[in-house]
């Protein structure tokens, strides 16, 4: 059995980015520390706060500025031309990032496709 | 997060016992599986009783936290947790040898973590992650608020100097109508979801464009039929928000101490 990370749905192409990773192994599972104290070692662990981010004054300027430039004509249109300019938009935009600036730098790292199952029972083997 | 704990490392030599998870006993780990560190340990299983826990050596000298750390981590619960049931350990716990891996986590708490595991069998977890298009939701925020869409003639070819204050209340505006929107849209994929599954779970929000950020528990033998409803969503929502389907992968999120 291979394990699909980051199946996107409805066909559109992502992966699973080191956001997705942070989001869930440095937020979620149990804590060790909870059950054990006596020999727990302590490790220094790195982070990268992907988190969002209580609001601030430059997020407000960020989303105000991505308002201005918009063709708000464009944004009226049938599905298959929103779809279409978008495509196009990120193509040329690709230089400066509107919105993207504050939060998922981290998901441009994509991992590597996942390895077949590693650990499973014996009975199966 | 911060180091746990001042002892001082009692492995010889500065190596240290990485906890991944607990699964049962009778798991079996590949040879030559690579888990976090630099050099990387070799995974390992260390049973006890019906349970085990999932281990590598880990150097106490050195922090961990790289990319192929995390990796590491969630590759290796994640893979067995398409085929056995696992209780995934939060990234970065560390216990001193494998000898207090036994005595102080799988003795104390055999019959605890056994019966989780008994409870998750045959369960997985799914990640379902929105996020709206930029120029969709603006476009959508702009249409239905008049002050907004007001603000934004006011700003066009003025310099940011020029508008700020009028730029600062425009983009508050935006900001709280997206996370209206969230809300509700949110509300919408639970609504969807929860007859599919045995548990949800709404997260945080991981980015300020996400739509809907949710954790579903469901059972092996739901996972198509959860799967197709997913797809479905991202069907409607199809140029509007961009909706991805994590998984399956360990219980992060329905694991917890009692």
């Amino acid at each position: 059995m291979t394990v699909q990370h980051g199946t996107p749905a409805g066909g559109a192409a992502s992966g699973t980015g080191l956001a997705d990773v942070i989001d869930t192994i440095l937020d979620k599972g149990l804590v060790i520390d909870a059950f054990v104290r006596v020999s727990l070692v302590g490790i220094e662990v790195l982070t990268i706060d992907a988190r969002v981010v209580v609001a601030s004054v430059d997020t407000y300027l960020r989303f105000a500025e991505a308002a201005g430039r918009l063709d708000l004509s464009s944004t009226e249109q049938g599905l298959p031309e929103v779809v279409q300019g978008m495509t196009q938009a990120k193509a040329v935009d690709q230089g400066e990032p509107a919105l993207e600036a504050g939060g998922d730098e981290a998901d441009d790292l994509q991992m590597d496709e996942p390895e077949p199952a590693r650990a499973r029972r014996r009975e199966d083997r | 997060m911060s180091p746990r704990g001042t002892e001082e490392p009692a492995g010889v030599n500065g190596s240290a016992s990485y906890v991944y998870g607990i699964v049962p006993a009778d798991v079996e780990v590949e040879p030559g599986t690579e888990g976090v560190g630099d050099p990387a340990g070799q995974v390992r299983l260390v049973p006890f009783g019906e349970i085990g826990a999932l281990v590598s050596k880990v150097g106490t000298d050195r922090p961990l936290g790289r990319p192929r750390d995390l990796q590491a981590h969630q590759r290796l619960l994640d893979q067995a947790a398409a085929e056995v049931p696992v209780l995934p350990f939060r990234f970065g716990a560390v216990l001193t040898d494998t000898e207090a891996v036994v005595e102080e986590l799988l003795k104390p708490y055999h019959d605890e973590f056994a019966g989780t595991l008994r409870e998750l069998e045959g369960r997985t977890q799914y990640v379902v992650n929105a996020r709206y298009d930029e120029r969709a939701i603006l476009g959508e925020v702009l249409r239905e608020n008049d002050e907004a869409a007001a603000l934004r003639e006011r700003i066009a070819g003025t310099s940011e100097h020029a508008t700020r204050n009028e730029r600062i209340r425009l983009g508050e505006i935006i900001e709280r109508a997206v996370a209206a929107k969230r809300e509700a849209d949110t509300a919408a994929v639970v609504e969807d979801l929860r007859g599919l599954c045995e548990e949800l779970a709404v997260r945080d929000p991981a980015h300020e464009r996400d739509a809907a950020h949710v954790a579903a528990l469901v059972r092996q033998d739901r996972r198509a039929e959860f799967e197709r409803a997913v797809d479905e969503l991202a069907s409607r929502w199809s140029g509007r928000a961009e909706v991805r389907l994590l998984g399956p992968m360990a219980p992060y999120d329905f694991v917890r101490t009692s």
